[in-house]
């Protein structure tokens, strides 16, 4: 695998050295692009490792590493090797390989279609679901070293990222409305999260069953009237429901297993403005999201050995229940000087935070607050600096002493251009 | 249920319906101003012209914005310059815009690039560090003759959708073509002959292909690359005891310009690179006039 990596990025450096394209006319046939990413992480005061409620154990099921595995000391942060390609008018396709130290992965691979009528548009493969805004952004074109909690703890490390189709519809007006749905196979450990079916203890069947994808429905509209050359604007409302939410846990006699579905909704606003003046200077982007995730299972545990309760294939902890949770962020960045921005986030995660497991809990809400500073030398380079100052919540007892983390990033860009998205 | 359907059906069709009425007019796309100029002045009230770039600003350097895409839905036909001008967001636009009538290769996608040589862009030889133009240097809307061969292109092409006025948009392009090279040589007359010149990126050079002047120098090391205090000490030693002016875009900073000035006695002029957006041929005009202002008259 490494190596593949290390021979295709190779490729990649020798394809932008020589002209960012290949084998192309008019530079629409094959680009390439290679982003290397590192960040320098140091925890300078240390706090709660992960905010109350979306930890390990039994909240939801997915236990996280520290901020994205970000180890402390030198990284090689989230490197990438895009290629994109058209097949004539017809499609467009793009493979998005992401690497760091040891694993490569195919971030997204699918083609869209730009050749149907009436303002459709069609897309397949896997990809970056389109809810929210940050959602389908890669880490290079953020605005602050690490995801957003919100999106971090409620559709994981790499966001909400499916096999499935989309279609899409822009409507023929002068105000943008796009609204698009989103069949995907429902894989996301956050939101639909998929275990099948279980081997029956001693003749007991396991709540768990099999359940035929696609699992996982989303839709999401965009709206963004035109403000003229200085200003735009852009709001967005998403959803998804999941036909298939389940979990379990191994305990030290029993299974503890979940079944049921789960639903998420939320709203996105942007708003930039573009001063004009030359390298970014004056230039303001605002930007918050919020979304709401609920996750209602029927739990069974069954015991696969026999314990002070029964023998093996013993039933118990028969309970219906929901968790419900929700984030947002609010984010600004302005450009101060030719080539230089600064800017500040500020995170609530579990505003909304009940977990309905056992008698039920409900956890206090976390808080994080981010400052960046982001210098670009040139234009394919950003090197960044950022801290972070969590108020993460304690399961056990209110909230810790909040810890500091220092992150610096260096980011270059090599071959062809990529397209500034809004 | 059936209801809901029934009145989503209807809101369908009139939806269909209001698209019909808009096709009336034929709407005409272009990412910069010069361009929407040669289109509307050839176009006349048969089309509809819409330009995204902002003329005051870098064409290179702008977002794929939601209300482009919504623009380009609706175009008939799409205008660029080509030759990596518009890379840096057009590819994104018209992926998303949802409209197959202005996809490459169709009679809606016209790439100017594509109908002029181009002066080669010094990008090509120098390390990659900036944008790199490899098909050459992209600003040749501040070439007129040039433009006229592109006014002609676009008469051609609206004539194909205009069969029935084909004659007369080819007629018109060719009038508008000969008025930009009247004027660019009446302007050229007056300009006092060798006159050298710097400026900021590989854009004002195409002043010489029409003007009897000469670039010599830029204030960017490498393209992309602001202006760095050791290359414009290097410009002040290699000029100095020697006439010329600074040229730079009104968008581009003008510190090294200023530096220029102070240092060599250069004159430096801060000069707009596209005409006001609805300005017409006149402005198109004017502004010539303005560029060859910058230079010393006979």
């Amino acid at each position: 695998m490494n190596k593949f990596a290390l021979k295709a990025s190779a490729m990649a450096v020798a394809a932008s050295l020589s002209s960012g394209v290949l084998a192309s006319e008019h530079n629409l046939d094959m680009r390439v692009s290679l982003i290397l990413d590192g960040i320098y992480f140091n925890e300078l005061k240390h706090g709660a490792h992960s905010p109350a409620g979306f930890g390990g154990g039994h909240d939801h099921g997915h236990d996280h590493g520290h901020s994205h595995g970000i180890e402390e000391g030198f990284n090689l942060g989230h490197s990438e090797l895009a290629f994109e390609a058209s097949l004539g008018e017809l499609l467009d396709g793009v493979l998005l390989l992401g690497f760091d130290n040891d694993h490569i992965e195919v971030e997204e691979a699918y083609l869209k279609t730009r050749s149907l009528p009436a303002g459709f548009q069609v897309k397949g493969g896997k990809f970056l679901s389109d809810i929210g805004y940050i959602n389908s952004r890669h880490s290079h074109d953020w605005d602050f070293v690490d995801r957003p909690l919100v999106n971090e703890y409620l559709f994981g490390d790499h966001g909400l990222q499916e096999t499935g189709i989309q279609a899409t519809w822009l409507a023929p007006s002068d105000t943008y409305t796009l609204i698009g749905v989103e069949l995907l196979q429902g894989e996301n450990a956050e939101v639909a999260n998929y275990i099948g079916e279980q081997e029956a203890e001693d003749g007991t069947d396991r709540i768990l069953k099999d359940r035929a994808g696609p699992r996982l429905l989303t839709a999401f509209t965009k709206w963004a009237p035109d403000l003229g050359h200085d200003h735009a604007l852009q709001l967005g409302a998403s959803g998804g429901y999941s036909f298939s939410y389940q979990y379990t846990d191994q305990h030290s006699t029993r299974h503890e297993d979940w079944e049921g579905t789960a639903w998420f909704a939320g709203v996105d606003a942007v708003y930039k403005y573009e001063s004009g003046r030359s390298y970014g200077q004056g230039n303001l982007t605002l930007q918050a999201e919020y979304f709401y995730r609920e996750i209602d299972v029927d739990r069974r545990d069954v015991n696969f050995e026999a314990d002070g309760n029964g023998p093996i294939g013993h039933i118990r902890n028969v309970s219906s229940f929901k968790n419900k949770q929700d984030g947002l962020y609010a984010q600004a960045v302005y450009g101060f000087l030719p080539r230089w921005e600064a800017g500040v986030r500020a995170e609530a995660l579990g505003l909304t935070n009940d977990l309905g497991r056992g008698d039920g809990t409900s956890h206090d809400a976390s808080f994080r607050y981010s400052g960046q500073l982001t210098f670009r030398p040139v234009e394919p380079i950003f090197l960044r600096a950022q801290v972070n100052h969590n108020d993460f919540a304690e399961e056990g007892d209110g909230h810790s002493h909040g810890g500091w983390d220092l992150m610096l990033q260096v980011n270059v860009a090599l071959g062809a251009h990529g397209a500034h998205t809004f | 249920m059936k209801k809901q359907l029934g009145l989503s059906l209807v809101l369908l069709v009139s939806l269909l319906l209001a698209t019909a009425s808009w096709a009336g007019s034929f709407r005409i796309v272009t990412t910069t101003s010069t361009l929407g100029m040669l289109a509307e002045e050839i176009g006349g009230d048969l089309v509809q012209v819409r330009v995204l770039a902002a003329p005051d600003r870098d064409a290179h350097d702008l977002d794929a914005r939601p209300s482009f895409m919504a623009a380009v839905r609706r175009a008939d036909l799409l205008i660029e310059m080509g030759a990596g001008l518009e890379e840096g967001w057009l590819p994104a636009v018209t992926g998303n815009a949802a409209n197959p009538a202005v996809n490459y290769g169709r009679p809606g996608h016209l790439r100017a690039s594509d109908f002029t040589d181009l002066r080669p862009s010094i990008t090509v030889e120098g390390p990659n560090t900036g944008h790199v133009h490899e098909e050459g240097n992209p600003h040749f809307n501040l070439d007129p003759d040039r433009m006229a061969r592109v006014a002609q292109v676009i008469g051609r092409r609206l004539g194909f959708f205009f069969p029935d006025q084909a004659e007369e948009l080819e007629a018109r392009a060719e009038a508008l073509g000969q008025q930009l090279r009247d004027h660019a040589g009446r302007l050229a007359a007056q300009v006092k002959p060798n006159q050298q010149f710097i400026i900021y990126h590989e854009d004002l050079d195409y002043l010489e292909e029409w003007l009897p002047v000469k670039n010599v120098g830029y204030l960017e090391p490498i393209p992309g690359l602001p202006p760095t205090s050791s290359h414009l000490r290097a410009l002040v030693q290699e000029f100095s005891g020697q006439e010329g002016r600074v040229l730079y875009a009104n968008y581009q900073p003008s510190r090294g310009a200023r530096f220029l000035e102070e240092h060599l006695g250069w004159p430096g002029y801060a000069l707009p690179l596209e005409p006001a957006i609805g300005s017409g041929l006149e402005g198109y005009l004017n502004l010539m006039t303005e560029w060859a202002a910058a230079f010393e008259q006979k």
